[in-house]
C-alpha cells in the first residue's frame, strides 16, 4: 500500500476528540482531545496517573469511553474489543509482551487474523508465512516467518510484536496507528538504536504514538509532544524547541495544600538508631544497590515511576520475593526472610497495591480479616475467645471509622476505602508491628479515606511506628515523608529531606525519576 | 542512556525462554532429553536381557505399544490446553462394550460389522463432546468432569455387560484385532496412522495450533478474538474419540467387551505424555513427543519384566514418574508468593 | 489510572460473588439437608423397614468408612485442593493392620493411622514445595499406594487370624444401640466442627480457600497448613482403614479404592465447593448421608447396582456445576 506524503492541512489520521473515562472513585481521563497526522511520530509523556494507560487501553479497545469519540481517518469508530481495534486500524504494542512462545513468528504476527490463509479449515502455511513476511519487511526485520517464538531473544521479540501491530495494515484500507507503550524501558543502548530507527521507518507507512516516560527519548524522536496531567491533555509542545524545565512542570506542577496532608502533624523524627536498614540491596532485573533506613516515627518516601523498581523492593523487604546480594538489618540485627511468615513474625507489616488479591480475604469477615495477621491477643491458648474478638474488632472498627453494617459483613461488601481501614487494622491490631510498608495505600480512595489514612500516619508516627510509604502521587509522597528517596531504572537517584515547611516541590523530584 | 540489562532478564523470564545463547541449549537439551532416555533405556535393555531385541518381543512391545500410542495422542491435545482428561477408562469401557455388543457377539443377534467400530468410536466422541461442553460451558475444572463422566462410562459398561463378557465373533475385526503383517501387528500400523492424523490436526487446523494458544495463555487467546470455548471442546471431542478408538482396538485385540478394558491405561497414558515432554501447565510439547514418550513408557515396561520386575511395581513406578516429571518442569516456575492448587 | 488492568475492570463489574450470606450460599448450606430430608421420605415409603434398628444399623455401618474418608477430603477441599488418594490410601492401610496384628495387637492400628498421617503428610508436602497441582500429585499417590499395597501382598487379601480379637470391639460394640464404627465416625466429625469453630486456627483452611494470597500476605503459613490438611486427610484415612478392616475380617490392596467417588460426591452434594472456602465436616456429614440413603434408595426401587456409577459421576458433575464458585475463578483449566 503506497502512500503520498500528506502536506500539513491533510486529514489527521486518528483523532481523539473530548475522550472521557471514570472509574468508581476516580476520573481517568477528563475531556481529552488529541490528534496524530498522517506520518508523524508523536510524544505521549506525564507520570504516573496522569491517565495515559486509560487512554491506551481505550484506543485499543479494551475499555469504552464514558464519552467522547475517537475517528480514524475522519471516520467516526467505536470498539468492543481488541479485534475491533486492530480492524479500525490501530496497532497496539502493550509495555507486557503479548506473545505465545510455543508456535513460529507468523502465528503470533496474524494471531487472530489467520481466515485468509486457511482453506476449509486447512492452514496454508506459504501464504500465512508470505503475510508475516510483508509485516516483517516493512520494518526491515530478518528475523524468518517460521522461527519458533520461544528461540528468540527479547529484542527480536519487541520486532515481532511491531509487526504484529502492523498487520492491522491487512484489514484496514488506510495508514494504520501504531502506538509503541514504554517499549524502551527494558532494551540495551544498541536495541534502542534499533528501535529508533525502526520508528523512523516505520514513518513511511504508519503514525506512530510513542508513550514513555523517558523524556530525552520521548524528545528525540517525537514531531509534536503531548502532556498529560490528572487525566487531562494540558499541553502541547515542539520537542525541538520546549524548555525541559517546561515540560516538567506541565507533568507535575500543582497547587499543593498542606493542610490536606496534614502537614502541621508533621514531628520531627527523635534521634534514635534505625528500625530498618538495607544495605546494597540488590535483586537482579528489579533493583540495584539500594541502601536506605527508617527511624523508628518517620515517614520514609519513595519516588519514582513504574518499572523503577520500588515496588519490587518493597515485596523483597517483606519477603515476599527473593532478593540476590546486600543486606537487611531490623532494630539491629541481620535479617533473612525466606517468606512473609517471618518478616510478619518480626514485625514487619505490608499494604499491597492488590488490595483484593493480598490485602483483604475476600469472603471472609470484616472480624477474620482484622485477626488475619495476628490472632495472639484475643486467643486463650488455641482457642478464640469470642468475647475478646468482638471487643478487639469492634474497638478497631470505631477506631478507624470503617463503615460495615457488622463485624461479621464479608469484607468483599466494603467499599475500597473501608477495605483498605480493614487491612491497616489487621496490621495495627498486631502489638508486634513496628515498620508498616505503604504501597500506594490511598489509591482508589475517595477524599474522606484519603484524609483518614493520612490522619492515621500522622498518628502511628507520635507513637514510633516506622513507616516506608509509596505514594499514589508525588504531591502525597513529599507532603507525608520526612524524608524522599527518588528511584530511577532500579536505583536510588535522589535522597531530599522534607521538614514541614521546607518541602522540595514536584518539579525538583521529577527531574530525578525519568 | 538508561542501560539496566538485568531490566531485559526480568521482562524476558516474564514471556518464558529468552533465546539466549545459553537458553537456546537448554532447551535443545529438554528437547532432546526423552530421546536419549529412550536410546539409553534400549541399550540398557538389551545388554540386561537378550530377549529384549527379540522379534517376538518386539512385536510384543508393538502391540502394547497401539493401544497406549493412541490413548497417549488423544490425551496430548487435552495436556496441551493445560487440562487433563480422567475418563479414559470409563470411556473405553463404554466403548469396547457397544462396540462388541453391535458387531457379532455371542450375546446377541447383532452383526454390524464396520458400523460396529464407527459406533463404538462414536461413544468416545459422545463423551468427550459432553467433558468439553461442561467444561468450557460451565467452567468446572476438567479434572472434576473428566472424573464424572469417567464414572458414568464405567456405568454404561457395567450396565452393558450385564454380568459377563460378550465375546467378539466377528472374523474380520478379529484378525485386525491379532493379525500381524511385515512381522508388526495390524493394530500398530492403525496406531501409527492415527498418529499421523493426530500430526496433521495438530499441525494444519485451528483446533491444533490454537490449542497451543490457549494452553500457553488464554488471556492472549481471548485478546486476539479467539473463541476459546469451541478449541477447547474440540480437544476434548479428540481425547474422547481416541479413548473410544482405544476401546475398540483392545477389544479387537481381546475378543471382548469388558469393563475393565482400560484399567491402568490412565496412568500410562499420563506418563507417556509427560515424560515424552508434554507440560501439564499446558503450552508446550505435541504428539511427537507423546509417540517419544508412549515408546519410552512401553520399553520400560516390557524392559523390566523381562529383569523380572512384576507389573505391580510399574504402576507404583509410573505414578512417582508422572510426579517427578511435573516436578521438574515445574520447578523453576516456583515463586514465594504463589498460589497453585 | 495506572495500575488498573482490564481484567480487575472486569471483575469489579461482574462480582458474582458468593459471599459469607449471600443468598446463593444460604441456599447451599439449607438444600443438602432438605434433599436429605426428602429421600429419607421417599425411601421409607417405598421401604417402611428401612427406619427399623436393624436397617438403620447396618446404613450406618455402611456410612462409617464413606464419611471418614469424606472427612479428611473435607480438610483438602477446603483449601482449595482435592485427595484422589486418600481410599487408595485406607487401602493401604487396611493392608498394614493386616499385616501388622499378629505382631503388635492393638497397637497395629494407631501404628497404622500414624503411619498413613506421615504418608498424607509427604503427599501435601510434595504438592507444596514443588507447587503443583494437588490433583496430579494426589493422582500419582493413587497409584503409588495401590503399586506398594500390591507388592506387599502379591495381590492377594491378606486374611486376618485370631490377631482379630485386638480390634473386634470396632465392629461389634453397640453404644446405645448405635454401632462403634458410626460413632467413630460420627464423632470425628463432630470433634472436627467443634475444634474448627473454636480454635484460633479452626478457620485457616478455609481462609486458604477463599484467599491464600492473602494469607501469605498476612504472614499466614500457607505452607504449614496444605500439609496439615493432607496429614488429617491421611488420619482419617486410617481410621476409615480400621473400620473396613474390622468389618471385612481382611486388608486387600483395592479394598477401599472404590470409594473414592461416593465420597467426592459426598462431598460436593453436601455442599462443599470444590473451589474451596465453602463448608465443612457437617456439610460432608449431610452429604454422606445423602450418598449412603441414595444407595439404598436406588436398590429399593429396583436400580440395578451397576448403575450406581453413572450416578455418582452425574450427580458429581451437577453438584460441582452449582456449587463453584465462578467469580474467583479466571482461568479454569
Amino acid at each position: 500500500m503506497t502512500q503520498l506524503m500528506s502536506s500539513e492541512m491533510a486529514q489527521p489520521t486518528l483523532q481523539v476528540e473530548n475522550l472521557t473515562k471514570t472509574f468508581p472513585g476516580v476520573i481517568a481521563l477528563d475531556d481529552v482531545s488529541l490528534e496524530v497526522r498522517p506520518h508523524e511520530v508523536v510524544g505521549l509523556i506525564g507520570e504516573n496517573g496522569a491517565g495515559k494507560s486509560t487512554l491506551l487501553n481505550i484506543l485499543s479497545g479494551l475499555y469504552a469511553p464514558d464519552s467522547g469519540t475517537l475517528k480514524m481517518n475522519g471516520k467516526e469508530v467505536s470498539f468492543k474489543g481488541p479485534r475491533d481495534s486492530a480492524r479500525a486500524g490501530i496497532g497496539m504494542v502493550h509495555q507486557e509482551q503479548s506473545l505465545v512462545s510455543a508456535v513460529s513468528v507468523a502465528e503470533n504476527i496474524l494471531l487472530g487474523a489467520e481466515d485468509q490463509s486457511l482453506t476449509a479449515g486447512w492452514y496454508r502455511w506459504s501464504s500465512l508465512n508470505r503475510r508475516a513476511q510483508r509485516q516483517l519487511d516493512k520494518i526491515g526485520s530478518r528475523i524468518r516467518p517460521t522461527a519458533s517464538l520461544g528461540t528468540l531473544t527479547f529484542a527480536q521479540k519487541q520486532m515481532v510484536e511491531l509487526a504484529k501491530a502492523l498487520a492491522v495494515e491487512e484489514e484496514y484500507d488506510g495508514q494504520p496507528v501504531i502506538v509503541l507503550d514504554e517499549p524502551t524501558s527494558v532494551l540495551e543502548s544498541d536495541d534502542l538504536e534499533t528501535l529508533f530507527a525502526e520508528i523512523e521507518r516505520l514513518r513511511q507507512v504508519a503514525s506512530v504514538v510513542f508513550v514513555s516516560h523517558r523524556l530525552d527519548e520521548v524528545l528525540r524522536v517525537s514531531d509534536r509532544v503531548y502532556v498529560m496531567k490528572d487525566g487531562r491533555c494540558v499541553a502541547e509542545r515542539d520537542p525541538k524547541t520546549v524548555d525541559v524545565d517546561e515540560l516538567y512542570r506541565l507533568m507535575v506542577g500543582r497547587e499543593s495544600s498542606g493542610q490536606f496532608y496534614r502537614e502541621a502533624q508533621q514531628a520531627p523524627v527523635r534521634d534514635a538508631e534505625p528500625v530498618l536498614t538495607t544495605k546494597g540491596l540488590t535483586k537482579k532485573g528489579c533493583f540495584v544497590d539500594v541502601s536506605l533506613e527508617v527511624r523508628p516515627g518517620e515517614v520514609l518516601g519513595i519516588a519514582g515511576v513504574q518499572g523503577a523498581g520500588r515496588e519490587e523492593l518493597s515485596r523483597v523487604l517483606f519477603g515476599a520475593d527473593s532478593y540476590d546480594a546486600g543486606e537487611v538489618w531490623l532494630s539491629g540485627k541481620r535479617v533473612r526472610f525466606s517468606s512473609p511468615v517471618g518478616a510478619v513474625r518480626a514485625g514487619i507489616g505490608y499494604i499491597p497495591t492488590e488490595r483484593r488479591l493480598e490485602g483483604i480475604a475476600q469472603g471472609m469477615s470484616v472480624k477474620e480479616n482484622v485477626l488475619l495477621a495476628d490472632s495472639r491477643a484475643v486467643s486463650r491458648g488455641p482457642f478464640l475467645d469470642p468475647r475478646l474478638v468482638k471487643e478487639l474488632v469492634s474497638q478497631w472498627v470505631m477506631k478507624l471509622n470503617i463503615k460495615t453494617p457488622n463485624i461479621d459483613a464479608d469484607v468483599a461488601n466494603l467499599s475500597g476505602g473501608n477495605q483498605q481501614k480493614v487491612i491497616l487494622a489487621k496490621w495495627l491490631s498486631s502489638p508486634r508491628v513496628k515498620v508498616l510498608i505503604l504501597d500506594h495505600p490511598t489509591r482508589g480512595l475517595d477524599v474522606g479515606a484519603k484524609e483518614d489514612v493520612y490522619a492515621l500516619i500522622r498518628e502511628l508516627c507520635a507513637r514510633d511506628m516506622a513507616i516506608i510509604l509509596l505514594g499514589d502521587t508525588l504531591e502525597e509522597v513529599i507532603a507525608l515523608s520526612h524524608r524522599v528517596v527518588v528511584m530511577r531504572d532500579g536505583s536510588i537517584s535522589a535522597l531530599f529531606e522534607a521538614a514541614p515547611g521546607r518541602k522540595p516541590t514536584p518539579v525538583e523530584l521529577v527531574k530525578w525519576m525519568v | 542512556m538508561h542501560t539496566l540489562e538485568k531490566l531485559r532478564d526480568r521482562a524476558s523470564s516474564a514471556v518464558g525462554l529468552t533465546g539466549t545463547s545459553s537458553h537456546r541449549w537448554a532447551s535443545r537439551l529438554i528437547n532432546a532429553g526423552p530421546v536419549v532416555a529412550l536410546v539409553i533405556l534400549v541399550a540398557v535393555f538389551s545388554i540386561a536381557n537378550s530377549t529384549f531385541l527379540t522379534g517376538g518381543n518386539l512385536q510384543t512391545i508393538g502391540s502394547q505399544l497401539s493401544i497406549l500410542l493412541v490413548l497417549a495422542v488423544g490425551m496430548t491435545f487435552v495436556i496441551l490446553l493445560g487440562g487433563i482428561d480422567l475418563s479414559s477408562e470409563g470411556v473405553m469401557a463404554a466403548s469396547s462394550l457397544v462396540f462388541v455388543l453391535l458387531a457379532s457377539n455371542d450375546r446377541n443377534g447383532n452383526n454390524f460389522g464396520w458400523m460396529a467400530v464407527a459406533a463404538g468410536i462414536g461413544t468416545g466422541a459422545l463423551f468427550g463432546l459432553v467433558n468439553g461442553v461442561l467444561h468450557a460451558n460451565l467452567r468446572i475444572p476438567s479434572f472434576m468432569v473428566t472424573l464424572g463422566t469417567g464414572a458414568v462410562g464405567i456405568g454404561v459398561a457395567t450396565v452393558l455387560f450385564g454380568g459377563q463378557p460378550p465375546r467378539l465373533m466377528d472374523a474380520s475385526l478379529r484378525t485386525w484385532g491379532v493379525g500381524s503383517w511385515l512381522g508388526v501387528s495390524a493394530l500398530l500400523y492403525v496406531a501409527l496412522a492415527v498418529l499421523g492424523v493426530a500430526l496433521l490436526v495438530q499441525r494444519y487446523t485451528r483446533v491444533g495450533r490454537y490449542g497451543y494458544v490457549i494452553g500457553g495463555d488464554e488471556a492472549i487467546a481471548s485478546l486476539s478474538g479467539i473463541n476459546a470455548k469451541k478449541y477447547k471442546t474440540g480437544a476434548f471431542v479428540i481425547s474422547g474419540t481416541a479413548a473410544g478408538f482405544a476401546g475398540v482396538m483392545a477389544s479387537a485385540q481381546l475378543d471382548v467387551g469388558d469393563v475393565n478394558i482400560g484399567k491402568n491405561l490412565l496412568f500410562t497414558a499420563i506418563s507417556a505424555v509427560v515424560v515424552g515432554g508434554t507440560v501439564l501447565s499446558g503450552g508446550r510439547g505435541g504428539v511427537l513427543k507423546t509417540f517419544v514418550g508412549s515408546l519410552i513408557i512401553v520399553v520400560l515396561g516390557n524392559g523390566l519384566i523381562l529383569v523380572g520386575v512384576s507389573p505391580e511395581v510399574q504402576i507404583a513406578v509410573q505414578s512417582v514418574v508422572i510426579v517427578a516429571a511435573v516436578a521438574m518442569t515445574s520447578w523453576p516456575l516456583r515463586r514465594r508468593v504463589r498460589v497453585v492448587k | 489510572m495506572d495500575g488498573v488492568t482490564p481484567m480487575t475492570e472486569m471483575t469489579q463489574t461482574k462480582n458474582v460473588h458468593v459471599g459469607a450470606g449471600s443468598s446463593q450460599s444460604r441456599l447451599i448450606a439449607i438444600l443438602p439437608l432438605i434433599v436429605l430430608i426428602v429421600l429419607v421420605a421417599a425411601v421409607t415409603i417405598r421401604q417402611p423397614s428401612f427406619l427399623n434398628i436393624r436397617s438403620l444399623q447396618s446404613l450406618s455401618i455402611s456410612l462409617a468408612p464413606i464419611l471418614l474418608l469424606g472427612l479428611g477430603q473435607t480438610f483438602v477441599v477446603l483449601t482449595g485442593g482435592i485427595d484422589l488418594s486418600n481410599a487408595a490410601l485406607a487401602s493401604l492401610g487396611t493392608v498394614l493392620l493386616a499385616m501388622w496384628l499378629p505382631h503388635f495387637g492393638v497397637g497395629a492400628a494407631a501404628l497404622m493411622i500414624i503411619t498413613l498421617t506421615l504418608l498424607g503428610f509427604v503427599v501435601g508436602w510434595v504438592s507444596a514445595t514443588a507447587q503443583i497441582p494437588t490433583f496430579i500429585v494426589t493422582l500419582g499417590a493413587m497409584g503409588l499406594w495401590g503399586g506398594v499395597g500390591m507388592v506387599l501382598t502379591g495381590e492377594a487379601t491378606v486374611q486376618i487370624g485370631s490377631s482379630y480379637q485386638a480390634i473386634a470391639w470396632v465392629r461389634d460394640t453397640l453404644f446405645l444401640q448405635i454401632p462403634m464404627p458410626a460413632i467413630l465416625a460420627v464423632g470425628a466429625v463432630l470433634l472436627a466442627a467443634a475444634l474448627m469453630a473454636t480454635l484460633s486456627s479452626g478457620r485457616k483452611f478455609q481462609a486458604i480457600g477463599l484467599a491464600e494470597q492473602a494469607v501469605l500476605m498476612s504472614g499466614g503459613s500457607t505452607f504449614l497448613l496444605r500439609c496439615v490438611a493432607f496429614a488429617l486427610s491421611g488420619l482419617c484415612a486410617g481410621l476409615a482403614a480400621l473400620v473396613l478392616t474390622a468389618s471385612q475380617y481382611s486388608g486387600a490392596p483395592h479394598l477401599a479404592d472404590s470409594l473414592l467417588l461416593p465420597v467426592i460426591a459426598a462431598i460436593v452434594v453436601g455442599g462443599t465447593a470444590i473451589t474451596g472456602g465453602r463448608g465443612g465436616p457437617m456439610r460432608t456429614l449431610v452429604g454422606a448421608s445423602i450418598i449412603v440413603v441414595l444407595r439404598v434408595g436406588l436398590s429399593a426401587i429396583g436400580v440395578d447396582a451397576a448403575y450406581e456409577q453413572v450416578v455418582y459421576g452425574a450427580v458429581i458433575i451437577l453438584a460441582v456445576a452449582l456449587t463453584i464458585d465462578r467469580s474467583r475463578m479466571q482461568v479454569v483449566k
